[in-house]
C-alpha cells in the first residue's frame, strides 16, 4: 500500500531525511518512531505529498505521493491541526467533504456517523470554543471524511489527557481492524507497541532499524532469563525461599542448572523477560552513538 | 485548476468571514459607507462649504448688488443693517446704494476681496449670456498646450483676432473720509474715516474681457483635448470666455480627486485580504487545505476571488455613482475596466507580501508599503493627464479621462492596463511559488523566501512527470534538462511586466529633470533588467537545480537572455500611444523602437539587443554559479556593460 524508496529531504545544508526506505502492507499498522528531529514528520509529509522529496520516491495507494489523485485515498492528520475556529464541526467537515468530492448525502451520513463514533457532542458550537481533545476528534473526523484506504497520523494523541489519548489510540486500532492501512508516529512508545504491527526506527534522518517487534527485539533487544533454584548458586539472590539468578543466554541457564545439581539442588522455574520497544529504541540509539564514537 | 473547487473555496471564504463579523462591525462599516457616500457629492460640489456664511453683508433688496451677494453662499445677507452695525462688527460689508463700505480690519478686508471676486464672476457670467459674443469678449486667445519633450517646449499662446480688451476703467481715487473707491487690480483702498475705513465700487475692474476661442488641449494620443470639463477654469472647456486670470494650467483637480475615490477602497480591501492569506500561514492553519486534493491555485484563486469581486463591486458603485452625479447618466464601464487591473495589482502585491510576511506586524508594514507605492503609481502619473502621454502609465489616467468624457483608444487602454495586469500575474505567480508547506509555515529570511519564490517554477533535474516516466531514460533526461532551461527563459520573460512597470515609473518620476533624466533612466533600465535576468538563475544555483559549471552557466545565460529579448518586445505597446516620442520614453523602452531602414532595424532592433541580453545574462549567470559574492560582482559588471551599451547605441539612436 505504501512504498518509500530512498526518500531524502534537504533543507539547504540540513538533511532532514536521508535515504529512508520502507514499505507498508494493506491493513497494516505501521509505526515510525524516533527522537525529536529524527525526520519522522518530514517522512510522513513526504508520504502525504505535502513535502517534495529532494531525492527518492514514494507511492501511496498505487499513486505517486506527489500525485494529487493520491490524496483522495489518504486521510492525513498532522501533529498540529489548528482548525478554522470560526466554523462549527459540521460546517468544517462539510467543507472538506466537498473538497474531497464526497456526495452530499454520503457526506452528511458519514459526518454524523464518525462524530457519533468519536462521541463528539456540540456539533453546532464554534470550534474555537471547544477543548483540545474535542478539536482533535474533529480533526480525526476530517481525516476520515473521504473514507480513505490509507491513514497517516502524526502524533495523533500528542498533548491530550490520558483518557482522550486512550480513546484515540483505541479508535485508531478500530480503524485498523476495519481494514485501513495506518502509518502512525508517536513519542509514546507504549502506544506504538500496543497497536503497531511493524515499526521503523528513525534517528538523525536515517531509518536505522525496521521490522516487526519480534524481529527488532531479536536484533536490538535483550532477553534475560530468571533461573530459580532450590539451593544457592554463584550469583544468585534469595527470594521467597528460593534462589534467583539472572542470566542472558541459554548456555548460562544450563551452567546454572549444572551448578544447582552439583550443590544438591535443582532448577524449579525459568522465566524469560524481553526488552520493551523503548529499550530496543534506546539500544539502537546507543549502538549508533557508540558506532559513531568508535 | 478545478473551477468547482475554486468556487467552493471562494464561497467558504465568504461565509467563514461573514460569520465572524458581528453587528457592531457591520454598523461601523455602514457608517463608513454612508460617510463615503456623503463626502462624494460634497467633493463634486466643490468642497464641504467651509466658507458658507462667512461674511455678513448689509444690503437691501433694492441694491443692484443684491443678487450678486445673495447668490454667493459665502455671504449672509443682513437687510436693514446700518453703519452702527458695521462699526460694531455685526456686518463686514455695508452697501449704501452702489458703494460698499468696510472697516480696516482683516475680516472686513477679506470680505471685500471676496466680494470683488464674486462681482467679477457675476459680470463674466452676464457677459457670457450676451448674444453678441465678440462684443462681449473682443479678444480671442488660442491656447495650445504642448506635450513636454526632451527640449522642453514652452506653451504657445496665439493672439487670434485680438481686440480691444476691456481695459480697466474704473479706477477711482480713494477719498478721504467715508468713501473709498477701490479700483481693479488694486487692493481695496483704505481711508481714515471716522466710522468706516473705506468704500469701493466692486464693479471697478471687471471690465476686461478676453475671448478664448478655438481648439484647446494637449492632444493626448492625437484626438483628446485638454478636456478639463470646466473644472480647472472657465477658459478650458466649453465656457471659453473670461478674464486672462482664468487661464489655468491643465490640471484636472476634481477629476483626479474623483479618480482617487477608486483607489481608497483598495487600501481597505488589501488589509482584509492580506489578513486572510497570512492567517492560513499562522499556526499551520492552511496545512490541511494543502493536504486535500485541491491544487494551490484552486486555494489561491478561491481565497482571492471574493476580494476581487468585492473590490470590483465597490468600484462599480463608485463608477456608476460618479457618472450619475457628474454626467447625470449611467456610465463608467471604461473606468471600471481600467480599474480592474489596478484591483488585481493591489491584490497580487498584497498576496506576495503576505507570503513574505512572518507575522501580522510585518504584514502591516507590507500593506502600508503597498498602499504608498501603488497609490503613488496610480495617482502621480494621472496628475499629468492633460500634460502628456506619460500619464497613461497609470490606469487612473483612463478613469480621469473617462470622467471628462474624453475618447480613449484601444492602444491607450492596453498601454495603461496591460502592465499592471501582467504585473499582478507576476506577483500571484511568485506568491504561488511560496504557497507550499515548506515555505508557508516556517520563519525563513526574506532573502530565502525570495529565492524560493523565484526558483519555484524551475523543475528539478531529477524530477519526473508522466511523460518522462514513459520515455527512454536518456531522452527523458534531455527532456527534463530542456524543460529546466525553458523554464529559466520563461521565468525571465514572466518578469518583464515588473521590469516594464519599474521603467515606466522611472520615466514618470524622472522625465521632468531635463537632460539628466535620460542618463538616470538608462541607469535604472540597466539595473532592473540585469536583476530580472539573473536573480532566478542565482536562486536556481542556490537551490541546486543545476550543477555549477561554466557550460551550464553560459547556457542559462543564453536561455535567460533570449527569454528576456522576446518578452521585451512587449514594449512595442508603448508605440501604440506614442510614449517613445518622449526622449526618456524612447531610452527607457528601447526595445520598442523601430528605426527606419530595414538593415538598421535588424541590427539595432533585433540583433544588438539580443546579443546584449545574452552576454550580460551570461556574465551574471557565471557569477551566480560560483556563489553569492561572485554573483554580486558579476551582476554589477553586467549592469555596467548594459549601461555602456545604452549610452552608446541607444543614445546614438535617440
Amino acid at each position: 500500500m505504501i512504498e518509500a524508496q530512498n526518500l531524502r529531504k534537504e533543507y539547504g545544508d540540513f538533511v532532514a531525511v536521508d535515504g529512508s526506505t520502507f514499505s507498508v502492507q494493506d491493513g497494516e499498522v505501521f509505526g515510525i518512531i524516533g527522537p525529536n528531529g529524527a525526520g519522522k514528520t518530514t517522512t510522513l509529509k513526504m508520504l502525504a505529498g505535502l513535502v517534495e522529496p529532494t531525492a527518492g520516491e514514494a507511492t501511496v495507494a498505487g499513486y505517486d505521493a506527489n500525485d494529487r489523485e493520491m490524496r483522495t485515498h489518504l486521510g492525513f492528520l498532522p501533529e498540529e491541526s489548528p482548525l478554522y475556529e470560526e466554523m462549527t464541526p459540521l460546517s468544517y467537515l462539510s467543507f472538506f467533504a466537498d473538497l474531497y468530492d464526497v456526495p452530499d448525502g454520503v457526506a452528511d451520513r458519514r459526518i454524523h456517523e464518525t462524530l457519533d463514533e468519536l462521541e463528539l457532542e456540540h456539533r453546532e458550537r464554534q470550534l474555537g470554543d471547544m477543548s483540545k481533545g474535542m478539536k482533535r476528534k474533529v480533526a480525526i473526523a476530517r481525516s476520515l471524511i473521504n473514507d480513505p484506504a490509507v491513514l497517516i497520523y502524526d502524533e495523533p494523541a500528542s498533548g491530550l489527557d490520558p483518557l482522550t489519548t486512550n480513546y484515540i489510540i483505541e479508535f485508531t486500532e478500530q480503524l485498523a481492524r476495519e481494514g485501513k492501512t495506518v502509518v502512525f508516529s508517536a513519542h509514546n512508545l507504549f502506544h506504538v507497541e500496543s497497536i503497531c504491527d511493524r515499526v521503523v526506527i528513525m534517528n538523525e534522518g536515517e531509518s536505522v532499524a525496521r521490522g516487526d517487534l519480534d524481529e527488532l527485539q531479536a536484533e536490538y533487544g535483550e532477553t534475560t532469563y530468571h533461573v530459580y533454584t532450590t539451593v544457592e548458586v554463584p550469583g544468585s539472590v534469595r527470594e521467597n525461599g528460593r534462589y534467583r539468578r539472572v542470566v542472558e543466554s541459554m548456555d548460562a541457564v544450563e551452567r546454572t542448572r549444572e551448578a544447582a545439581r552439583q550443590a544438591g539442588g535443582s532448577v524449579v522455574d525459568i522465566r524469560t523477560e524481553e526488552s520493551s520497544l523503548e529499550e530496543v529504541f534506546l539500544n539502537v540509539a546507543d549502538s549508533r552513538k557508540r558506532r559513531r564514537g568508535g | 485548476m478545478t473551477p468547482r473547487k475554486l468556487l467552493r473555496i471562494a464561497w467558504w471564504e465568504v461565509t467563514r468571514n461573514a460569520g465572524g463579523i458581528d453587528r457592531r462591525t457591520l454598523a461601523v462599516a455602514f457608517v463608513i459607507l454612508a460617510l463615503f457616500g456623503l463626502v462624494t457629492p460634497l467633493l463634486l460640489d466643490g468642497g464641504v462649504g467651509l466658507d458658507d456664511g462667512l461674511y455678513r453683508v448689509g444690503i437691501d433688496e433694492s441694491s443692484p448688488y443684491y443678487p450678486v451677494v445673495a447668490d454667493d453662499e459665502t455671504f449672509v445677507v443682513r437687510p436693514g443693517a446700518d453703519r452702527a452695525d458695521l462699526r460694531n462688527g455685526d456686518v463686514e460689508l455695508l452697501f449704501e446704494g452702489a458703494t460698499v463700505q468696510f472697516r480696516d480690519n482683516p475680516k472686513s478686508l477679506a470680505a471685500y476681496g471676496e466680494l470683488r471676486g464674486t462681482v467679477e464672476r457675476f459680470n463674466n457670467e452676464q457677459l457670457r449670456l450676451e448674444e453678441n459674443g465678440t462684443a462681449a469678449f473682443p479678444v480671442s486667445v488660442l491656447l495650445e498646450y504642448r506635450q513636454r519633450g526632451g527640449g522642453g517646449d514652452s506653451p504657445r499662446i496665439e493672439d487670434d483676432d485680438a481686440g480691444d480688451g476691456g481695459a480697466s476703467d474704473g479706477t477711482g481715487p480713494a477719498d478721504d473720509g467715508e468713501v473709498d473707491d477701490a479700483g481693479p487690480g488694486d487692493d481695496p483702498g483704505s481711508g481714515d474715516g471716522e466710522e468706516t475705513d473705506g468704500t469701493g465700487d466692486p464693479t471697478d475692474g471687471g471690465g476686461s474681457g478676453t475671448g478664448g476661442t478655438g481648439d484647446r488641449g494637449p492632444s493626448l494620443g492625437g484626438d483628446s483635448g485638454g478636456g478639463l470639463g470646466g473644472i480647472s477654469g472657465p477658459l478650458s472647456d466649453d465656457q471659453v470666455s473670461g478674464s486672462p486670470a482664468d487661464i489655468s494650467p491643465p490640471f484636472p483637480f476634481q477629476s483626479l480627486v474623483l479618480a482617487f475615490l477608486f483607489v481608497i477602497p483598495l487600501n481597505f480591501l488589501i488589509q482584509a485580504y492580506g489578513s486572510t492569506i497570512l492567517s492560513e500561514r499562522i499556526n499551520r492553519r492552511g496545512e490541511l487545505l494543502l493536504a486535500s486534493p485541491v491544487s494551490r491555485f484552486d486555494i489561491i484563486g478561491g481565497k482571492t476571488l471574493p476580494y476581487f469581486l468585492g473590490g470590483m463591486a465597490l468600484e462599480s458603485v463608485i463608477a456608476i455613482g460618479l457618472f450619475v452625479v457628474v454626467h447625470g447618466e449611467l456610465g463608467g464601464v471604461v473606468s471600471l475596466l481600467a480599474v480592474a487591473p489596478l484591483v488585481l495589482l493591489f491584490l497580487g502585491a498584497t498576496f506576495l507580501g503576505a507570503m513574505f510576511a512572518r507575522s501580522f506586524k510585518e504584514l502591516t508594514f507590507v500593506t502600508v508599503t503597498i498602499t504608498v507605492t501603488l497609490t503613488s503609481y496610480a495617482f502621480v502619473p494621472a496628475i499629468f493627464t492633460d500634460v502628456g502621454a506619460v500619464a497613461l502609465i497609470s490606469p487612473l489616467t483612463l478613469v480621469v479621462r473617462d470622467l471628462q468624457n474624453e475618447a480613449i483608444t484601444l492602444g491607450e487602454f492596453t498601454f495603461s492596463t496591460a502592465p499592471p495586469l501582467l504585473c499582478s500575474g507576476v506577483f500571484f505567480g511568485l506568491g504561488a511559488g511560496l504557497y507550499r508547506e515548506e515555505d508557508m509555515f516556517d520563519q525563513r529570511s526574506l532573502r530565502g523566501r525570495l529565492l524560493d519564490a523565484l526558483v519555484g517554477p524551475i523543475p528539478r533535474a531529477g524530477g519526473s512527470s508522466r511523460l518522462t516516466a514513459r520515455l527512454d531514460p536518456y531522452v527523458a533526461l534531455d527532456l527534463r534538462t530542456a524543460r529546466q532551461y525553458v523554464a529559466v527563459g520563461g521565468l525571465t520573460a514572466t518578469l518583464i511586466p515588473f521590469v516594464f512597470v519599474v521603467q515606466l515609473l522611472a520615466i514618470a518620476l524622472l522625465f521632468a529633470l531635463g537632460e539628466i533624466s535620460l542618463i538616470l533612466v538608462l541607469v535604472v533600465v540597466a539595473i532592473i533588467e540585469e536583476i530580472a535576468k539573473s536573480l532566478h538563475v542565482y536562486a536556481s544555483f542556490q537551490h541546486r537545480r543545476f550543477e555549477p559549471g561554466l557550460k551550464t552557466a553560459l547556457a542559462l545565460g543564453v536561455a535567460s537572455g533570449v527569454g528576456f529579448f522576446f518578452a521585451e518586445k512587449i514594449a512595442l505597446l508603448a508605440q501604440l500611444v506614442g510614449l517613445p516620442e518622449l526622449a526618456v520614453g524612447e531610452a527607457g523602452l528601447q526595445g520598442g523602437i523601430v528605426p527606419g531602414p530595414f538593415a538598421l532595424t535588424v541590427a539595432l532592433f533585433l540583433l544588438a539587443p539580443l546579443v546584449l541580453h545574452v552576454v550580460t545574462a551570461a556574465i551574471s549567470a557565471v557569477g551566480a554559479s560560483r556563489g553569492k559574492r561572485q554573483y554580486g560582482i558579476a551582476l554589477c559588471l553586467a549592469m555596467l556593460v548594459h549601461l555602456a551599451y545604452n549610452l552608446t547605441v541607444v543614445m546614438a539612436v535617440v
